[in-house]
């Protein structure tokens, strides 16, 4: 009758869409995802920023972190005005120095922002030397005052060190610490959980009670025990190896549970079987199958495991286990810190503590928003 | 609007309104529900407007997707936060639009005179509260009542709906019920305030055919004697052509077309209800070619799980047997139907029979060599002879991996093809046996509907060039009309290819239009077995009777 609406219905469902190239790999599929969460960009930005910084931290860093100084010296805020109140270009910071009058009560010299001697601030200025990557000697920096006076925008420490620029290269111990163990964690976590829970069997239960013997170890009085061992005069990339030996092996217990949990209810799943009935080997399924879809899994077990690492290298670099001097790492400034007076005093120094912050904060942000972006399908 | 004006086979009122002198219980008009989704909006019901006198049944009907659910939950007031209703749509119950009641005027309504059953029994109740006191709260929202009065009102709701032993269900908790005791106490809360409309939703679709049918003559006969109106929402047309007086018909989010029961199915006007009546499955399995071999032949096999029983100090081992000393033969070209309710062991025998589970005892046989006792690798070089198709089309693809590596694997590993060209080649030519075009090969799983990705599997397993595939419940999945598809495919498959199939179902249709013989399976053991006729037409045993009746009658 009516011909507008009596079109047949498409007989088949199967009409494929035709685009051409192909279709969306798995990383735009999760890109998209992201994006969609606003904490997780902010984590993949500072992450990213944070990497940036310890790979190139010699040059972030406007100080040579061993240099001394006046100890204890406030952070110097950065000024836009003249000694007279006007408006001036470059910004500049004024150090503290001893006026000529004196303290009407005590006679002591009055002290305060040396208003004479401004110390004129640039980007890209050349300061102290250092050999990029180890190799590249050079001694432009970020920032920093343009004539090499020093400048301290977070104070320095009791030896007069700048606090920022020991920030800035401590990150690097501290990340590499942090995702060296995470790597090593991952490898053998992964491996661990998929070859057992994939076998199952007897193999998986004594496996497993193994596991539960690491994760119920005492952890703490035991990082405290093994670092003790080391010989105090052991060299100091060797004590770092061993901090890291030591993490790992208390740390892939976690990772093997949650992986291995994951591959029970793989190896279950009908495209394994079928993959079985088609006859591949175990070698095979675990590796085309299980991993892929472990896979997703792992990446943000590992974004959440790094900040923990962080945090217990700090936490044990505060009571003097984790990085011995010369190196430099968060927690061990903050071992400076154990001291109430010195907190009151000079609070400045517990700047580390808002870097790890912000680094938990980063992968941890970065960690949720993958969550809920790995599993496209 | 325009639409519906223009849609000849579907107008906003009834057909057969003229008889009538009340009014509609419910007179929805022009419901329209928009899901907000990642770019834009998604339209999933358009348009669409029903009636509902009181103590008749009217069945909306249509695929997976097709906005059944959504209109039904629209008239509940049970839609997602996502959904946005059309300001032009309407419900109208006793006189008022309920779409305008704020939402405490809502709740009032709502279990009260407009109950809802769900699809899923298992997940419906709380498991951590008992049966007596879920329904009792039920009572107690709507109706000023003591516990002991609402107790003894639950006891004589659970009496209604027929569950054995009703003073004991009461202090039980929902894990100690099946499934069609638990569908049954979702009803008798449902019915607790006798309302005047209970829409149920896919009933009967997750449980037994048998159960089924208990289910769906319970809700009548309360209907019955309560006059109440009922919605059904299914997808199966044989509980609809038992149980509606009056079918709406739902593709796309828009009504086709809309008749009372009997004049639809006599005379369906719209091209898609035509295109739906036509594809219940139908036809059967060509005959046989004279003297054709056996390729498979099993006898005695037992496949058995233990089962921890009893406390750690006091441990009992209980034996679970699957697959009780059973046996068959099959022959070259030929379809075996192994049929069965969930857990009578059927899926578990299949699966032993291509030795992917372990098997206690009993003798395979694989075209004259024996495969009992073969370990996994010495069963490789058989692996491509034999293949298998599963049941969810969604589980059964690797989500990374493209459908080229998909179908690929399996001539990888077995050595297939000289080189990746010749293996593409056979991988392409698969796809396109399999009834999809051959340019796919680097699209994922996900891209695909439900049937295409049935295609797929069916592919990857062809792609072996196998003698005999296990097809467990390759249709069970699918809506309808894509179900008659495959089946139309595998008939096609197995004319070309001389493939046998041992097919496992609880739906007897298919297997009436598949298979040439069929084994009937209760609790691991076989109850009947012949050809597919005489099995169906003149079953042997009451088990197979009451299968027969649910799957051919629903009653």
């Amino acid at each position: 009758m009516l011909a507008f609406d009596s079109a047949p219905p498409p007989p088949h469902e199967e009409t494929v869409k035709n685009q051409p190239g192909g279709s969306e790999s798995y990383l735009s599929l999760v890109w998209r995802r992201l994006r969609r969460s606003w904490t997780g960009l902010i984590g993949l930005v500072l992450v990213a920023l944070l990497i940036l910084m310890s790979i190139f931290a010699d040059f972030f860093a406007p100080m040579d972190p061993k240099a001394t100084d006046v100890g204890f010296a406030p952070p110097q805020m950065i000024s836009f005005y003249d000694k007279d109140g006007n408006l001036t270009y470059p910004p500049r910071v004024y150090a503290l120095g001893e006026s000529e009058e004196l303290d009407p009560v005590t006679f002591q010299p009055i002290v305060g922002p040396d208003y004479d001697n401004p110390r004129l601030l640039g980007f890209f200025v050349t300061g102290a030397e250092y050999k990029l990557f180890g190799l590249i000697p050079t001694s432009r920096h970020f920032f920093g005052s343009i004539d090499g006076q020093p400048v301290h925008l977070l104070g320095t420490d009791k030896f007069g060190r700048d606090v920022l620029s020991r920030a800035i290269i401590g990150s690097r111990i501290s990340l590499t610490i942090a995702l060296t163990v995470v790597f090593i964690v991952t490898v053998i976590g992964t491996t661990v959980g998929m070859v057992s829970g994939y076998f199952g069997g007897s193999f998986d239960t004594w496996v497993q009670r193994f596991v539960e013997v690491v994760l119920a170890f005492p952890q703490l009085p035991l990082y405290l025990a093994l670092t003790s061992l080391i010989p105090v005069t052991a060299p100091t990339n060797v004590f770092l190896g061993f901090v890291i030996i030591v993490m790992s092996a208390l740390g892939w217990a976690q990772m093997s549970r949650e992986v291995r949990g994951k591959t029970l209810a793989l190896a279950r799943i009908d495209y394994v079987r079928a993959a079985m009935a088609v006859g591949a080997t175990d070698r095979r399924i675990i590796f085309q199958h299980i991993f892929p879809n472990v896979m997703s899994h792992v990446i943000v077990a590992v974004t959440l495991h790094i900040p923990s690492v962080v945090l217990l290298e700090s936490f044990l670099g505060f009571l003097g286990f984790a990085v011995k001097p010369p190196l430099i790492s968060w927690g061990l400034m903050l071992q400076d810190t154990a001291n109430y007076s010195v907190i009151g005093t000079y609070p400045w120094i517990l700047a580390p503590v808002g870097f790890v912050l912000i680094t938990v904060f980063a992968f941890n942000a970065l960690g949720d928003g993958l969550r809920d972006a790995v599993d496209p399908y | 609007m325009a639409l519906a004006l223009v849609n000849s086979f579907a107008p906003p009122v009834r057909l057969d309104h003229e008889g009538r002198t009340e009014s509609p219980v419910i007179d929805a008009r022009n419901i329209g529900v928009n899901f907000k989704v990642e770019h834009g909006t998604v339209e999933a019901v358009k348009d669409i407007s029903f009636q509902l006198y009181r103590g008749e049944t009217i069945a909306i009907v249509g695929e997976s997707g097709s906005g059944k659910s959504v209109t039904a939950r629209t008239v509940m007031g049970l839609l997602s936060k996502r959904a946005v209703v059309a300001p032009k749509s309407t419900v109208e119950y006793d006189g008022a639009n309920i779409l305008k009641y704020p939402e405490r005027q809502r709740r009032k309504l709502r279990g009260d005179r407009i109950s809802m059953i769900f699809q899923e029994p298992m997940s419906s109740l709380n498991p951590i509260y008992t049966i007596g006191g879920q329904i009792v709260e039920a009572i107690r929202v709507h109706q000023k009542m003591s516990k002991k009065q609402a107790y003894a009102r639950a006891l004589e709701l659970l009496k209604h709906v027929q569950i054995p032993d009703p003073e004991a269900r009461l202090r039980q908790y929902p894990h100690q019920l099946s499934g069609g005791q638990r569908q049954r106490v979702m009803i008798a809360m449902a019915l607790s305030n006798e309302p005047d409309v209970l829409i149920a939703d896919e009933p009967t679709t997750a449980l037994d055919v048998t159960v089924q049918a208990q289910i769906l003559n319970l809700i009548r006969n309360l209907q019955k004697e309560m006059r109440m109106a009922v919605i059904l929402i299914t997808h199966d047309l044989t509980v609809v052509r038992q149980f509606s007086d009056y079918v709406y018909v739902m593709q796309h989010g828009e009504m086709r077309e809309h008749n009372t029961t009997e004049k639809l199915f006599a005379n369906p006007q719209h091209a898609y209800t035509k295109h739906l009546l036509s594809s219940e499955p139908r036809g059967q399995a060509n005959p046989l070619p004279e003297g054709s071999e056996v390729i498979l032949d099993a006898k005695n096999v037992r496949v058995s799980f233990m089962m921890r029983h009893g406390t750690f100090f006091k441990p009992e081992l209980k034996e679970l047997v699957a697959v009780d000393s059973l046996g068959l033969t099959l022959r070259k070209h030929e379809t075996l139907g192994l049929v069965g309710e969930s857990g009578s062991g059927k899926t578990t025998f299949g699966q032993a029979l291509l030795r992917l589970n372990d098997t206690d005892n009993g003798e395979i046989y694989f075209d004259r060599e024996p495969i009992h006792g073969k370990s996994r690798a010495e069963m490789r070089p058989l692996r491509s002879r034999m293949q298998i198709v599963f049941q969810d089309p969604f589980s059964s693809l690797n989500p990374r991996m493209t459908i080229g590596q998909i179908i690929e694997e399996g001539l990888v590993v077995n050595k297939l093809g000289a080189n990746k060209a010749e293996r593409l080649d056979r991988v392409r030519e698969a796809l396109i046996a399999a009834g999809m075009p051959g340019n796919i090969l680097s699209r994922f799983p996900h891209e695909f509907s439900g049937g295409q990705r049935q295609r797929i599997a069916i592919a990857r397993a062809i792609a072996l060039e196998p003698e005999f595939i296990l097809l467990d419940e390759p249709t069970s999945a699918l809506d309808l009309s894509v179900q008659a598809q495959i089946i139309e495919l595998l008939r096609k498959l197995q004319d070309e290819r001389g493939l046998s199939y041992l097919f496992i179902s609880h739906d007897l249709k298919v297997v009436r239009a598949l298979c040439h013989r069929v084994i009937v399976m209760q609790h691991g053991k076989i109850m009947e077995e012949g050809p597919v006729n005489e099995v169906l037409t003149n079953p042997k045993t009451a088990y197979t009777e009451r299968l027969v009746k649910a799957a051919f009658e629903v009653a």
